[in-house]
């Protein structure tokens, strides 16, 4: 078992390093993708100085907790879209019947699909996630906390997309459903969990769980807590569990589309 | 014109197909709109407050129309379709065709977001009367607000071709994209211009949120006849200096052109 885990590490990381040397071919795209995406996710600190020159707290959160919110909203996007970029094709890669060439390789179908891909402009959000770790304090056990949680927040926001994504096995939309959830995911993720009241809380625990994925880390990171640790790590477990399960489960209705094609 | 007239009838026809696609596309402008009346809400302790000089009514409709704007003028023509078609060397089959390639894909650009923005903007009004309620709005004001509203559209489009045409130059030009898509949004959506430092005011009405977001959101909320005027004037500046560059800018890339066969 820890050596099959083990295997299929490797494997990831093998598929990573070949996505990083096609896409380095062109060096001066390669690092503009980069700069650009880290200038990008600093426009939102105006954003924030203007919303704090109003208010000095919102929904509980101080200037220094949103750049924690944003470093972890960051990471997280940044692991799911490196280590599986291509968990956004996969409603595509369903309706069209492309996934021919995953199947007929000798691993996990699900994690070759995933890994096949690596969006070059999600290493800028992970530089930019350390810069804002940076700013907001950095110590040994927040270094170790912030790793964890943004590789925790990127595996469940890969299990969701996949789980969403997989119902393009039934039906037709499932691109834009999934697309839309994703969505939600990344806006709620960027705003303080205390301005949102009442039901629509639930949501952050049910479809779009940014609730385990950025805000639990984010008070844990805050003042730690081994319960909350625990439910997060367990609640990961779960939902990777059901995406692998609903993925396989869609794979049985799944019909190729003919398609000659190649994975070079 | 009449060729433009066409492609412009064919691209809107087509795009009709795909109204189920515009409107589930819609549920992440409404979740959008979800989390600024939370932040408005939260931010305006009284609600009968004013914040640089707008109510909360104001402010959530003012964010309202700028997203309707930003939402419904997003479109991959101009940013995907123009990088590839340079990448590509596939904008070499357009000089010899019998039209403008600039104005076809203006004209394509206005086809495919023609639907959308009526369909965003039933949407947003419903959005707005039932998240915020009516507002002070006269009727006789709508065709200075469609003017303005139109140059907006030509204007955003003619900039993001300028972006586009970077491609000549650097082969993939979506980063500079990204840069002016949050310049619009940190700068142009999220906030009227007058909630920003005094200093800062007189620069911004010299960016293109003014004559694209801004302007446009300002004069559905709160219209006056001489914001109107200053609105068209700078509109009418930037089409013809937007214009001017993206002409320019074209010419000089396709005679650097490199296709590598065929």
């Amino acid at each position: 078992m820890l050596m099959e885990a083990k295997k299929e590490f490797k494997f990831i990381l093998l598929s990573i390093k070949y996505n990083l040397a096609r896409e380095m071919t062109n060096k001066a795209t390669f690092l503009t993708n980069i700069i650009f995406m880290i200038l990008n996710n600093a426009a939102f600190l105006v954003e924030w100085i203007i919303f704090f020159s109003i208010k000095d707290n919102i929904g509980g959160y101080v200037l220094k907790d949103v750049i924690l919110l944003w470093a972890l909203a960051s990471g997280t996007y940044a692991i799911c879209f490196i280590f599986f970029g291509a968990v956004q094709e996969l409603p595509n890669l369903i309706m069209n019947g492309k996934i021919d060439s995953f199947l007929v390789q000798p691993k996990n179908v699900l994690i070759s699909i995933l890994i096949s891909k690596t969006k070059v402009s999600a290493i800028g959000d992970l530089i930019y996630s350390y810069i804002l770790l940076l700013i907001y304090g950095i110590s040994f056990k927040n270094f170790l906390l912030f790793t964890l949680f943004i590789i925790i927040g990127g595996i469940i926001t890969t299990a969701i997309a996949t789980i969403f994504g997989s119902l393009a096995f039934y039906i037709t939309k499932a691109d834009t459903i999934a697309g839309n959830i994703m969505s939600t995911m990344l806006n709620f993720g960027t705003y303080p969990d205390g301005i949102f009241k009442g039901a629509i809380r639930i949501l952050f625990y049910t479809i779009a769980p940014i609730s385990f994925a950025i805000y639990m880390p984010l008070h844990i990171i805050k003042e730690f807590n081994i319960v909350n640790l625990l439910i997060v790590i367990g609640y990961t477990i779960l939902i990777v569990s059901i995406a692998f399960l609903i993925f396989y489960k869609g794979l049985k209705k799944y019909s190729s589309g003919n398609l000659m094609s190649a994975r070079v | 014109m009449k060729k433009y007239l066409n492609i412009f009838k064919a691209t809107l026809i087509n795009e009709l197909q795909y109204v189920s696609d515009i409107v589930l596309g819609f549920l992440s402008f409404l979740i959008k709109i979800f989390i600024f009346l939370q932040l408005w809400n939260y931010l305006y302790d009284d609600p009968s407050s004013l914040i640089a000089g707008f109510s909360k009514d104001q402010m959530i409709w003012y964010v309202i129309m700028t997203e309707m704007i930003w939402y419904s003028t997003r479109n991959k023509t101009l940013v995907n379709q123009v990088t590839d078609d340079i990448k590509s060397g596939g904008i070499a089959y357009t000089l010899n065709k019998p039209y403008s390639y600039l104005i076809y894909i203006i004209t394509k650009n206005f086809g495919e977001i023609s639907i959308k923005f009526i369909i965003y903007m039933i949407l947003a009004i419903v959005t707005g009367f039932i998240f915020v309620g009516p507002i002070d709005f006269n009727i006789i004001n709508l065709p200075f607000i469609i003017i303005v509203f139109l140059l907006s559209f030509i204007i955003n489009a003619i900039i993001r071709l300028i972006i586009s045409m970077l491609s000549f130059y650097i082969e993939d030009s979506t980063p500079f994209h990204w840069l002016y898509d949050k310049m619009i949004i940190v700068l142009g959506i999220i906030f009227p211009i007058e909630v920003f430092p005094l200093f800062l005011q007189p620069i911004l009405k010299f960016t293109p949120i003014y004559v694209i977001t801004y302007g446009p959101a300002k004069l559905v909320i709160d219209f006056c006849i001489n914001s109107f005027i200053t609105i068209i004037i700078v509109q009418i500046i930037y089409l013809i200096i937007t214009s001017i560059l993206l002409t320019l800018m074209y010419r000089k890339g396709v005679r650097k052109l490199n296709v590598n066969g065929g």
